[in-house]
């Protein structure tokens, strides 16, 4: 028995020690395997680089001949010498330079070139949403107010292209949507300084009302915008573009669209051309001195038959509107002090935006006979952003609105804000609001506080509207 | 009759002037350096604009709506390259509605072209920072990689006005000769420093440093673009102080509070340097400009 034990933990001995000889002997092999894989590697890299060397020497050589750039001793000295081993790695070094420098593209030469934007806002209501007249819910609430998806590039010689897809969710509900924010086609190169826009796109109306949400100099969209406009100036159509060819910048600009702020106006009803919204703006802008600039405009947009359905309960009574023609003027103003020498580490801003509203309602009382009311009304804003190092910056938004279906209706806010731009694309901001609307609004006194986390991946630049 | 032969005068000068002003090649460049070699090339010919005034930094000349103008009449578009103006300039371009200076066209013309660039990048990722996909684009701080841009400058005036070609070729040697006899000085008046080395707030010398053999051993931002932070300085610091650097160069455009701190925790000099012509006073023009960065570093490290 003690024989057969034996034998039988000898056998398993030489099996381990065999199959452990073989596991060696396998390592071995895939180590000089990989040994001899690195040699090709190396010999094959080390051939390519003789080789680009050999093709930057005959052509340093074909330079030093012409003598046509290069006059200088200095160069000439440097480009003609015999290969010693300093200057051969240096010629390497070059040639790495350009392999490496012909292997990049900037994210924004992708074609076509892709970002994508996050934007998270922390808030605390003191009200509950159907009294702060925020669109936020009451207490503490996150929300990811966007997820913007853009792509752009050139079409052709004569035009480009982009679009902004946002994945968004609503405030107040929560209920989440994707939609089509931008996707339009703009001409490069018609002739007469003219430039074209046709798609979906913001059009061209005041000062903020065409930029994004997470551009804004504040958390959220100014009250006056929100309300006269409807957010974004949201257009589908066509708008032509014109830069006054005279030394001095004035550029005019005029369109027209189904669409002019978040809805689509007239939807599912027979639309005439006298149902559409047309648009224009003119700026102009002036160097005060090096160092300080004023850049205005006035906006007007004009729908003769808008029929937009609002069934809003008005406070003095149970009165249903139809807005059935919609009237918008309005003037921007913005003076800057941006100092040449450090303008990314100082700088200040005041920007002011007045509109008129002098929209047709077609209303009627519980039971009445329909009749026309027109309403006038005004809001404005401004705020001054001080911005004292690369990444800091802090300032104050002052508004004022009247409902524009009400204009007894008024609120006023007052919003201080801080930022601090960690870099160029992650951005954290602070901002307290207080709005003090009065009875007519319906709305009751409300304490905000925000707390925004904005940040960018992959292409994004800003283009001439955003500067 | 006196009066007709007023107007008739008149629009005779008038006409004349016209043409003499439509005679001549408009010239935008982006920086003030570029500027000095297309008048230095250009002479009489050209009509030259620049859009930075010297003071600014290269990578944020502000995007003022006065540009658009100069730019929708421009005949030529002159930019350094490798990205340097990618914060300002696709944005200009796009509002000038012009379509000869567009890239692609004869009259953009991007004086990179020839140029090695150095400390390109193996990833253009931002964890490194605001990256230049093609390399460092601060070339044109050394005189002889200028060359290059002034010889770019020349073709594009040729190309565009053919007709003056041997005043171009003719004005481009002069000014390269000028050029080669000062690149002699500078080199005479930095050897003795080779080997030196120093910090910058930005990464814009390392072609400076390349041509006059001394060391550029790291900058005051954390990475391109990105602030500082409390760990780097420290870090910054105390390498310096095992590696015995011997100057802190602070760029005109960037805040003093750091670099000075840097220098006095290190006992390094502290010099201001321009990084185009008009940066700082009386440095108008290139040549001016390099003269007084190179003579501000040898005044620097003289000192005992």
């Amino acid at each position: 028995m003690k024989l057969k034990n034996l034998l039988g933990v000898s056998s398993a001995l030489c099996l381990c020690v065999n199959i452990a000889q073989a596991q060696e002997t396998n390592e071995v092999e895939q180590l000089k395997q990989q040994l001899q894989q690195m040699q090709a590697n190396f010999e094959k890299i080390e051939t390519e680089q003789q080789r680009q060397i050999g093709v930057l020497q005959k052509q340093v050589e074909a330079m030093a001949q012409k003598k046509v750039v290069v006059t200088n001793s200095v160069v000439a000295s440097e480009l003609t010498n015999v290969v010693s081993p300093d200057s051969f790695r240096e010629l390497s070094d070059k040639v790495d330079s350009v392999v490496e420098a012909q292997k990049k593209s900037l994210p924004g030469e992708f074609n076509p070139a892709i970002g994508l934007v996050g934007e998270t806002i922390f808030s605390g209501q003191s009200k509950g949403s159907p009294q702060n007249g925020t669109g936020y819910p009451g207490g503490f609430d996150v929300f990811q107010r966007s997820v913007e998806l853009n792509a752009s590039a050139s079409v052709d010689p004569f035009a480009k292209g982009w679009v902004v897809i946002n994945g968004s969710a609503d405030a107040a509900t929560g209920q989440t949507s994707l939609d089509v924010e931008e996707a339009a086609l703009q001409t490069t190169s018609l002739p007469g300084n003219l430039t074209l826009t046709a798609g979906q796109f913001f059009g061209e109306f005041g000062r903020l009302a065409y930029i994004h949400d997470h551009e804004l100099p504040f958390v959220n969209r100014p009250m006056v915008l929100d309300q006269y406009i409807g957010g974004e100036s949201k257009t589908a159509g066509a708008q032509a573009s014109w830069l006054v060819p005279i030394e001095h910048y004035v550029n005019f600009t005029a369109g027209f669209g189904t669409q002019f702020g978040d809805n689509p106006d007239a939807v599912g009803s027979y639309r005439s051309l006298g149902a559409v919204n047309y648009f224009g703006r003119l700026s102009t802008y002036f160097d005060l001195s090096d160092n300080w600039q004023l850049e205005g405009g006035v906006s007007g947009l004009f729908n003769p038959d808008s029929g937009n359905v609002d069934a809003q309960l008005q406070p003095n009574g149970a009165t249903a509107l139809t807005e059935t023609k919609r009237q918008l003027v309005g003037g921007d103003l913005k003076l800057s002090y941006v100092p040449l020498r450090d303008n990314q580490f100082n700088s200040l801003t005041w920007g002011n935006e007045v509109l008129y509203s002098d929209n047709q309602y077609l209303a009627s009382n519980n039971g009445g006979s329909p009749f026309n009311e027109t309403v006038g009304a005004w809001g404005m804003y401004s705020y001054l952003t001080y911005k004292w190092s690369r990444s800091w910056s802090g300032g104050f938004l002052f508004e004022y609105l009247q409902n524009d279906e009400n204009s007894a209706g008024q609120t006023y806010g007052y919003s201080p804000y801080l930022t601090w731009a960690i870099s160029h694309w992650n951005q954290l901001r602070l901002q307290y609001t207080h709005t003090q609307p009065n009875s007519a609004t319906g709305n009751q006194p409300n304490d905000a506080i925000y707390l925004q986390w904005t940040w960018v991946i992959g292409a994004h630049s800003h283009g001439w509207q955003q500067r | 009759m006196k009066i007709k032969l007023f107007c008739l005068t008149l629009l005779v000068l008038t006409l004349g002037a016209t043409q003499t002003y439509a005679a001549k090649i408009r010239v935008v460049t982006t920086l003030t350096d570029l500027a000095d070699f297309t008048r230095n090339v250009g002479g009489d010919f050209v009509e030259v604009r620049s859009l930075a005034t010297g003071v600014e930094d290269t990578h944020g000349v502000p995007m003022k709506p006065s540009f658009v103008p100069l730019l929708n009449r421009a005949d030529l578009l002159v930019q350094t390259g490798f990205g340097l103006e990618h914060a300002f300039l696709p944005a200009l371009l796009e509002a000038s509605r012009n379509p000869r200076i567009q890239p692609g066209q004869q009259g953009y013309v991007d004086c990179s072209k020839g140029v090695t660039p150095l400390d390109v990048p193996k990833s253009t990722d931002h964890s490194e920072g605001d990256v230049h996909p093609y390399g460092n684009p601060h070339y044109l701080l050394d005189p002889v990689l200028a060359k290059i841009a002034v010889q770019n400058i020349c073709d594009a005036l040729v190309a565009v006005a053919p007709e003056h070609a041997a005043d171009f070729t003719k004005n481009r040697d002069a000014y390269l000769a000028t050029l080669d006899a000062k690149i002699t000085g500078w080199q005479s008046e930095l050897a003795p420093f080779k080997g030196t080395k120093f910090i910058s707030y930005h990464e814009e010398w390392p072609y400076f440093a390349h041509r006059f053999g001394l060391e550029a051993f790291g900058t005051v931002e954390l990475k391109p673009g990105i602030d500082p932070t409390p760990r780097h300085i420290e870090n910054l610091i105390a390498s310096m102080k095992t590696e015995h650097v011997a100057l802190v160069v602070r760029e005109p455009q960037f805040p003093e509070k750091v670099p000075a701190l840097i220098a006095k925790e290190t006992g390094a000099t502290l010099v201001k340097l321009p990084i185009m012509p008009g940066g700082v006073p009386d440095t108008d023009t290139y040549i001016a400009e390099m003269d007084y960065i190179v003579n501000t570093i040898a005044t620097a490290l003289k000192k005992p």
